[in-house]
């Protein structure tokens, strides 16, 4: 199989060789697989952002190789041989829009394209179509970036990276500060992607809602390890583990919790607000299981 | 209940964009901590800047424990005012965690030794006094924020703004945060302003201001506020959790006399329903 990603045994040591030291990736191994949407998750300093940025090669390996779609990388590879790579994989940073800099909401979705040798024609088209695919408005294009709102900035920031028609799409946090609206949009979007353009997503996020209504596939970091993998429900099945793992639970599972600590004797943990309301009829409707 | 701020018919646009706000007026009440809600792009954070007199009105007045909001005044009101914004990061000076939180004392020319003591204090109430000695930017957000809200209880502000202070935050180190402030709130008899579109961290408030498009739509209590979700979700905010699951009840047959309720009453409801079927 070349149409995957693979960890073998991968290392990475921040400040290696000084008494500063630190594993961030502890022989982490593990497949993402093709079309899938995987969420990463861990508490902050967990290894969460170090192992994202091993897949497009902005860090490499102090020991292990990875696989992405057929290319090797190791400790050896050379910055030369990554361009290739990096096309392939789009990687969206928190708050993307900082890096927004160009005079033109075009041109600033033109620049990845061209940084790859596309010529202005051909980059110009793939701009074009990444505002779309983003839902910009064309009539947008000409403007400042810096005149929009802080949802569109981002999503002028995700089309720059769309135009280079990558694979497979990291957001690390992709959210964050957006409001209900924007947050739902975003999201969207990733699903649409996902869903329509056969891309890999790969996003890291602390929101386990999100989780749990978008992701297939879970990866549970914790120092620098690679904890569990699994679907939502098999990783949120055990609220003592995932509380151990200083994460949360999805609200409903939250709320949940908060249900059976006050007596109400639900026997599963709910992953979405529906699968909650279906219990919490049951017990009413179903069996008397509280004594009188 | 004296009002510690009072906005009166104010206007303001930014260079050459549109007006954003057309004579609003609005009352904080001294001691309360008040939710501002709206989405992104409603203004919400512009009314923050504007009390703490960043930015300059067009027209109208903001009155902030009696000062006027102008130049004369700008220095004694931002002593009053402690600002919490959404990212840390942009705010930290020192090299140290210590010293990002002398640097606000040092400003204001406190002498040494009462420095030292005043920033032990502020870091030991906020958790991270054992962290002084740390690089602020080698911190997690919620540790950051914790050191951010330290630089500002030290100088013993009347008013704390929070601006999205939370919104980075992972759900536990938002209510850590929430817990944090609150408390300190209590312990100083501060006044809180919250502007945030976490319906959630709003319900928890004294009282609710929802703000779109420059305009105050409501100001009341969060029980309230979240009665009518259908207005809420018009202007592009979420219904608090509490009432999406009575809804989700409701789809199946369980009626709820409510559209909403805090936590602690839905919880007891639900309850009620279990044990009695």
């Amino acid at each position: 199989m070349d149409q995957e990603i693979s960890f073998n045994q991968v290392t990475h040591t921040y400040q290696a060789d000084t008494p500063f030291a630190q594993n961030a990736l502890d022989k982490v191994s593990l497949k993402i697989a093709p079309n899938s949407f995987t969420a990463i998750i861990g508490h902050t300093g967990s290894g969460k952002s170090t192992l994202v940025q091993h897949i497009n090669a902005l860090l490499k390996s102090t020991f292990g190789e990875i696989e992405v779609y057929g290319r090797q990388i190791t400790p050896s590879t050379t910055n030369k041989n990554l361009k290739q790579l990096r096309k392939h994989v789009g990687m969206v940073f928190q708050f993307p829009e900082k890096q927004l800099f160009e005079e033109s909401v075009i041109k600033d979705i033109m620049f990845g394209p061209k940084n790859y040798g596309a010529s202005d024609a051909d980059a110009e088209k793939s701009a074009v179509k990444a505002m779309k695919l983003v839902g910009l408005d064309a009539s947008l294009r000409d403007q400042s970036p810096f005149d929009l709102s802080g949802g569109q900035m981002r999503r002028v920031a995700i089309a720059g990276v769309l135009a280079m028609n990558p694979e497979i799409l990291i957001l690390d946090e992709p959210t964050a500060g957006l409001d209900p609206h924007g947050h739902k949009e975003i999201m969207d979007l990733a699903q649409g992607l996902h869903d329509h353009r056969n891309m890999t997503i790969i996003l890291v996020t602390h929101q386990m809602d999100d989780v749990v209504d978008y992701a297939s596939d879970v990866i549970v970091m914790d120092r620098g390890q690679v904890v569990k993998h699994g679907t939502p429900s098999q990783i949120f099945a055990d609220p003592k583990w995932v509380y151990k793992m200083h994460l949360d639970l999805p609200s409903s599972g939250e709320f949940a919790t908060r249900l059976i600590r006050a007596g109400v004797p639900l026997e599963k943990t709910p992953l979405t607000i529906e699968n909650l309301a279906d219990e919490i009829v049951h017990l009413i409707q179903g069996g008397n299981h509280t004594d009188e | 209940m004296k009002d510690i701020i009072q906005i009166k018919n104010i206007s303001f646009n930014y260079p050459d964009q549109p007006i954003l706000f057309n004579n609003l007026s609005m009352n904080v009440h001294e001691g309360e901590w008040t939710a501002i809600i709206g989405q992104n792009g409603s203004g919400k954070s512009t009314l923050a800047r504007l009390i703490d007199g960043l930015i300059v009105l067009k027209s109208g007045q903001i009155v902030v424990d009696d000062l006027v909001v102008n130049d004369d005044n700008i220095f004694d009101i931002r002593n009053k005012i402690g600002m919490v914004f959404q990212n840390p990061e942009d705010q930290f000076v020192g090299a140290t965690v210590e010293d990002d939180v002398a640097f606000g004392l040092e400003n204001r020319q406190v002498p040494r030794e009462q420095m030292h003591e005043i920033v032990e204090k502020s870091l030991k109430q906020v958790g991270m006094w054992e962290f002084r000695d740390r690089i602020p930017a080698n911190l997690s957000g919620g540790q950051k924020q914790r050191v951010a809200i330290a630089g500002i209880v030290a100088l013993s502000p009347k008013i704390i703004i929070l601006d999205e202070a939370t919104s980075m935050l992972d759900p536990r180190g938002r209510q850590d945060i929430l817990d944090l402030v609150y408390k300190i709130k209590q312990d100083n008899h501060l006044t809180v302003i919250s502007i945030t579109h976490d319906i959630d961290e709003a319900a928890g408030a004294d009282r609710v201001i929802v703000v779109n498009k420059g305009s105050i739509v409501e100001e009341d209590k969060p029980d309230n506020i979240f009665g009518d979700i259908s207005k809420l979700k018009s202007i592009g905010l979420s219904a608090p959790f509490t009432s999406q699951l009575i809804m989700a009840l409701k789809k199946r047959g369980i009626d709820s006399p409510y559209q909403y309720l805090n936590d602690k009453r839905l919880i007891a409801w639900i309850k009620k329903l279990v044990s009695t079927k």
